[in-house]
């Protein structure tokens, strides 16, 4: 971080300021909310977009959340990518607090709020962004006030991630491995883009000062050991892993070994741009008959084993602005007609392997149509599906050990789900 | 912390409009202040919350000032928290009320929990109030001795704070040392991590008042610091490992395996999740790299994929902060991302300002091989309901086009384009069409026929308006109503509103009158009264130019409108390379978003730490600036930089420079620091060798500022005596330096101990002087030092200006001497090299 921030704002859908914390005194709150009330009402200029504005000798980098914009300003210059990531730290800290970040837990909880800025950042300097150890700051909910009159501790600690004394009656891990696909289409069939990013999502419920250590089925890693003969073998393109995970040591011997923070967070997340067949594929046609009628047929077919099954598919059609009076019959599923997104959303809970399924639609035009006709909509066909149990990357945990000096024994829950990411078929 | 008292905020009815509720609060809060019954903590807790709330819905509650503090006298930190808050907003407003509060403040900083003692002394810091300093030195003292940890990092960023109440209280009670210690010897992490940044703070704002400030800012990047640091980077936190990985950046290293071993041992942090790390460590690959070609081009490949990974997962913000870094490598070295293109393919609901840095990085990566497919898929956004992103994928198109790969396919597309009928595409093609027919004329048929055929009436934006008639007028003889389409146009003048256009149309109409002179003169004669009738200036000079030139000649008048045609090869670049070199010193930071040096949007006095500052020339250029090109070129190519560069700031700054990269420092006579360097105060030197057989170099013109041809020095030189206050601005220099002709050049060697000393340039700056040399402009990284230098005669105001460029890894200089007194000037050199070669050495 090159420079520091000057102050951190939360403000309002209208960009007033709900509340604010000064670091530094250089900035101030008349200035920040008289720009930025007029800078968010810009809104078809595409300038006014970017999350990184200048005015009059200060940098705004904000981020917007629900119902609320998280500021920062600064009049140095400071790293934008370190403090638009800190916004978003801040976002999931708040999250943990209120359950949810909006103007209205804000509004409840000033106390709370003014000693969390207090206890992120100092003088505009990042501190501490874990929200569990945060805690430990935060003194305003009363009844947490008997837990401790220690000093704060996760400081002391080699581990600043991980506060100590942490007890559970049943220690349990789960491990969530989540892959979304992300997939672009051109209208003529072709698979222009695709990737695939994985995350290994970790709840922990661990007493003490547990010892993990994960395998999974790593290409470099079997081979090393000359075990390549065995099961599928992956090859990730880039990893990147929470702070806890000892990187020397991953580079070392592939071992992936951390003492997990409390709760949930991102162990460890990946990417791999091997070309991947769509795992849902969605062929459309549209007739336009007369000036007054318009007819969509749609296929929808799944292209994996049979034995796998996505749940909660949807499939968003794009249909002309001006349509009425939907007509619509599927042979699996349920469609809806959402004039909001000009689109139908064609809905299927339960969609095996191997399978193909039709939608046929017919929608009513206006005869009469404007002089200039408006700009034709080029909106993709978009798909958002879940297949639990199966990745498209072959990963596997082959292993979670948990240690700890207490010698209990943990629970290790591990899970596998793919799930649509940017799922785009540019097809009607 | 709300402001004090927003008047201009609209209350709601439902708030508490204010005087009535603040009075009923300061009676309530009376009441319970001297009260010791139980349970009074949680009634003080609900009415301090309410207090708070007051204050920060903008109701000014100064008033219970002393109620506050006098409540404040409790064990329960939730209280003397929000105490603590409300102090701290209104202190700076009331400072009378402030001195209230240091009292109880002072005895919490001595409190036994550590919690409070931190908070306590984090407060008192923040007062921010000029006449309470005295009582923050002793707080402070003691909670950097403090045995919790907490309290230590409060108490650090406290004495920065102090700094910038009170910079000379902070100097004198020396803690910045104390601090310093801390950093090498503190067990605590994030304490070490504070002391950092409060001593890069502090010691760079500093540097310019003190030498000792300025050594202990180079100490920072010493050897020893930085293993210190790169050893323990581990147990910092992911905030603190982004400012350590920058100070990182900065280290000069000694040679090639010490930069292998730092590289290996932070390739790790490539794999951390957070993007701010990951780009920290690739600004200190990138910079460590850069006078080794071939190392430098394989990180390029090491950081691609975590690069790529950033800009696809994450949030939108993230991707634009990466994408726009992605950018400026890519104009480094576009061909790292060439084979990945699609990745920046543009996701139909990415926010806009993602998609606009993704439509440049498309422009930015095509290649042979890959144009096609890039410009069908932009040829796709062109349709896109969202018509800023339409436009932009227009003027990619045509951007790649000019780009030269495969023209054939892409005018093709651009032709479409007029015909898809949409006002706003038509727009961008014809601008586009223009800037390609003014390149490759050879494509003029194939444009033309189909510019012929779009009506003038649908074309509405002036750009594409002026874009339309320039080419009517260029190509009136393959276009058959073109001087129709003109006369038309000029019918309509009173309603044309640009001036723009009218400046061509003027012209057009006049390309067209010497090729269809029968057609077009009716039309001639109305453009040029009505320009001549004008309210706009240029328009009216420009008729009445071009009907005194038809008077006085035609065929003249011809030749000046209607010129051979010449293509143009290359359109300008608009930002020059020295700018984007110094947005690569700035890497990750937002001189890269804004793609603009920091010194263009930051005042003085908030550049960062380790932006140089004016005061020693402590540049950091030069070297890494242009990997690609081999030393001795890469110095040459940067004279103008460096030269450039100091007029430019006069520009902007005036005298006080306030380097961002760059910067020329400036030695007046009354400096403290010249007057005790210059010991020697008068050098001279006896009657030197005859200049007579200097190197056949004298001759050769300097190819590059060299404007008048050198005459050959006076066989016998006199001898030279130098003024050792001598001041020379660098506007002054540099007008100099372009005048004067070439007096000497001249090649030597370097004795082992001036190599080894010349670790950065200021070393060097500081012995030359000593000579009674100064130094103008300075910059360069190991092995490559470039110096400007300037000496003046004792007795009169004759200059010498001295060019010196010194590979440390060769040993060798090279000089180029310029002179008022050209007769002198081998006196001088030979001045010049007994300086250099006692460098080192003393």
């Amino acid at each position: 971080m090159a420079g520091a921030a000057s102050a951190l704002f939360l403000l309002d859908i209208k960009g007033r300021v709900l509340i604010w914390r000064d670091y530094r005194g250089d900035v101030s709150s008349v200035q920040a909310e008289r720009f930025f009330t007029k800078f968010i009402e810009k809104e078809d200029d595409p300038q006014s977009q970017d999350p990184v504005v200048y005015d009059s000798g200060v940098t705004y980098m904000f981020i917007q959340h629900n119902n609320v914009y998280l500021m920062a300003a600064s009049r140095q210059n400071c790293n934008a990518a370190s403090l638009l990531l800190f916004l978003h730290r801040l976002v999931d800290v708040f999250k943990y607090y209120f359950e949810e970040l909006e103007e209205e837990s804000l509004r409840d909880n000033f106390v709370v709020v003014y000693e969390l800025l207090d206890e992120i950042m100092d003088f505009g300097f990042p501190q501490f962004t874990e929200a569990k150890i945060l805690s430990e700051f935060i003194k305003t909910d009363a009844y947490k006030m008997e837990v401790t009159q220690r000093p704060p501790m996760a400081v002391t600690n080699a581990v600043s991630w991980r506060s100590e004394g942490i007890q559970y009656k049943k220690n349990e891990v789960f491990l969530d491995v989540v892959e979304s696909v992300n997939i672009l289409v051109n209208s003529n069939g072709q698979i222009i883009r695709s990737d695939v990013v994985g995350a290994l999502k970790m709840r922990t419920y661990l007493s003490g000062m547990p010892e993990c250590k994960l395998g999974l089925n790593d290409k470099v890693l079997l081979e090393a050991q000359g075990r390549t003969s065995k099961g599928k073998a992956i090859d990730l393109d880039d990893i990147k892993f929470h702070q806890c995970v000892r990187l020397a040591r991953f580079e070392n011997d592939r071992t992936i070994s951390f003492i997990p923070p409390d709760g949930a967070f991102d162990l460890m997340t990946y990417r791999l741009s091997t070309q991947v067949k769509p795992l849902i594929w969605v062929e459309a046609q549209v007739e336009k008959h007369s000036r007054s009628r318009i007819e969509i047929t749609v296929k929808a077919r799944s292209q994996y084993k049979d034995r796998s099954t996505a749940t909660n598919v949807e499939i968003e059609l794009p249909v002309p602005s001006d349509a009425t009076n939907p007509n619509v019959r599927t042979s699996m599923g349920s469609a809806a007609y959402a004039p909001e997104n000009d689109a139908l959303v064609w809905k299927i809970k339960s969609f095996p392997g191997n399978k193909e399924y039709m939608l046929r639609a017919e929608f009513s035009l206006p005869s009469i149509t404007a002089e200039e006709p408006a700009p034709e909509r080029k909106a993709p066909i978009r798909v958002k599906f879940e297949i639990p149990y199966f990745t498209v990357s072959g990963i596997q945990v082959r292993y979670l050990k948990i240690i700890e000096k207490s010698g209990y024994h943990a629970l290790p829950w591990v899970r596998y789900i793919t799930k649509a990411g940017e799922y785009e078929l540019r097809l009607m | 912390m709300a402001p004090p008292a927003q008047s201009q905020r609209t209350q709601s009815p439902s708030q508490p409009s204010g005087k009535g509720e603040v009075s009923d609060l300061k009676t309530q809060l009376r009441q319970l202040a001297g009260s010791r019954a139980p349970g009074v903590d949680d009634s003080k807790r609900e009415l301090f919350k309410k207090v708070i709330s007051y204050m920060t819905i903008g109701i000014d509650v100064s008033s219970v000032f002393g109620e506050m503090v006098m409540c404040s006298v409790t064990p329960d930190i939730v209280l003397k928290k929000m105490c603590y808050l409300y102090v701290g907003n209104y202190a700076k407003v009331n400072p009378d009320l402030a001195l209230l509060t240091i009292n109880f403040l002072q005895r919490d900083c001595k409190d036994q929990d550590p919690m409070i003692r931190g908070l306590a002394l984090r407060s008192l810091c923040s007062l921010r109030v000029a006449n309470l300093v005295e009582y923050l030195v002793g707080p402070l003292g003691l909670g950097l001795k403090d045995s919790n940890s907490y309290v230590r990092t409060v108490a650090v960023i406290g004495v920065l704070k102090l700094y910038h109440i009170s910079a000379s209280t902070c100097i004198d009670e020396e803690f910045p040392l104390t601090l310093k210690h801390l950093m090498l010897n503190d067990p605590d992490a994030q304490v070490v991590a504070n002391c950092l940044t409060a001593l890069q703070e502090i010691w760079s704002a500093e540097a310019s008042n003190s030498e000792d400030a300025s050594r202990e800012r180079e100490a920072l990047i010493s050897k020893p610091v930085i293993y210190y640091f790169l050893n323990r980077m581990r147990v910092f936190s992911e905030w603190a490992q982004c400012i350590v990985l920058e100070l990182v950046g900065k280290y000069v290293p000694s040679d090639n395996n010490e930069i292998f071993d730092i590289m290996n041992l932070l390739e790790d942090r490539l794999q951390h999740a957070n993007g701010a790390v990951v780009l920290a460590t690739i600004k200190v690959f990138l910079h460590l790299t850069l006078s080794m070609n071939d190392v430098h081009q394989q990180v390029y490949e090491r950081i691609k994929a975590p690069l790529l990974t950033l800009v696809s997962s994450g949030s939108p913000e993230q991707s634009y902060a990466v994408l726009s870094h992605l950018h400026l490598l890519v104009m480094r070295a576009p061909f790292i991302f060439a084979s990945d293109y699609k990745h920046f393919y543009c996701q139909y609901n990415e926010p806009s300002y993602v998609k606009k840095l993704k439509l440049e990085m498309l422009t930015a990566v095509a290649n042979e091989s890959n144009t096609y497919e890039i410009v069908t898929e932009l040829c796709e956004y062109a349709a896109n309901v969202d018509i800023p992103i339409a436009r932009e994928s227009i003027r990619a198109v045509g951007k790649i086009a000019l780009q030269q790969y495969d023209v054939n396919a892409i005018v093709d597309r651009l032709l479409q384009f007029l015909e898809m009928e949409k006002d706003y595409v038509t727009a961008e093609a014809l601008v586009l069409v223009k800037d390609l027919l003014r390149k490759y004329p050879q494509w003029s048929h194939d444009c033309i026929a189909v510019v012929g055929s779009i009506s003038s009436n649908n074309v509405q934006e002036p750009k594409a308006k002026a874009a339309l008639i320039w080419m009517l007028g260029e190509y009136s003889q393959e276009m058959h109503d073109a001087p129709y389409i003109l006369e038309s146009l000029i019918e309509n003048w009173d309603d044309e509103h640009s001036a723009e256009v009218r400046l061509h149309l003027v012209t057009a109409v006049m390309k067209c009158f010497f090729k269809r002179a029968p057609e077009t003169q009716k039309a001639l004669g109305a453009a040029l009264s009505a320009g001549l009738a004008d309210f706009h200036q240029d328009v009216h000079d420009r008729a009445l130019f071009y009907y005194r030139l038809l008077q006085y000649n035609a065929s003249v008048a011809e030749s000046v409108v209607n010129p051979p045609k010449q293509a143009v090869s290359v359109f300008a670049d608009t930002q020059s390379s020295e700018i984007k070199d110094r947005i690569f010193d700035e890497f990750n930071s937002l001189s890269v978003v804004y793609q603009k040096p920091s010194y263009m949007f930051t005042d003085k006095e908030h550049r960062g730490p380790f932006e140089f500052s004016d005061e020693l020339g402590n540049l950091s250029i030069g070297a890494e600036a242009a990997e690609n090109v081999a030393p001795a070129l890469m110095v040459e190519a940067n004279d103008k930089d460096l030269l450039l560069s100091t007029s430019e700031k006069e520009e902007i700054k005036g005298p006080a420079y306030n380097g961002s990269a760059y910067s020329a420092p400036l030695y007046d006579a009354s400096s403290p620091s010249v007057s005790s360097l210059s010991m020697q105060s008068e050098l001279a030197i006896s009657n030197p060798i005859s200049a007579g057989n200097a190197s056949p170099s004298i001759f050769a013109i300097d190819d590059l500022l060299g404007l008048v041809p050198a005459t050959a020095p006076a066989p016998l030189p006199p001898q030279v005596k130098l003024n050792s206050k001598a001041a020379l601005d660098p506007g002054t220099f540099q007008q100099k330096w372009r005048q004067l002709s070439l007096a000497l050049s001249q090649d030597f060697t370097i004795s082992p101990q001036g190599v080894a000393a010349l670790t950065t340039p200021q070393t060097l700056l500081r012995h030359m002087q000593g000579h009674s040399i100064h130094c103008i402009a300075s910059g360069g990284q190991s092995p490559n030092f470039k110096f400007f230098f300037f000496g003046q005669k004792a007795e009169e105001s004759s200059n010498y200006l001295v060019e010196c460029i010194i590979n440390t890894s060769s040993a060798k200089a090279q000089i180029k001497i310029k002179a008022d007194d050209q007769t002198t000037s081998q006196a001088f050199s030979d001045l010049f090299q007994s300086a250099l070669s006692k460098f080192g050495s003393s």
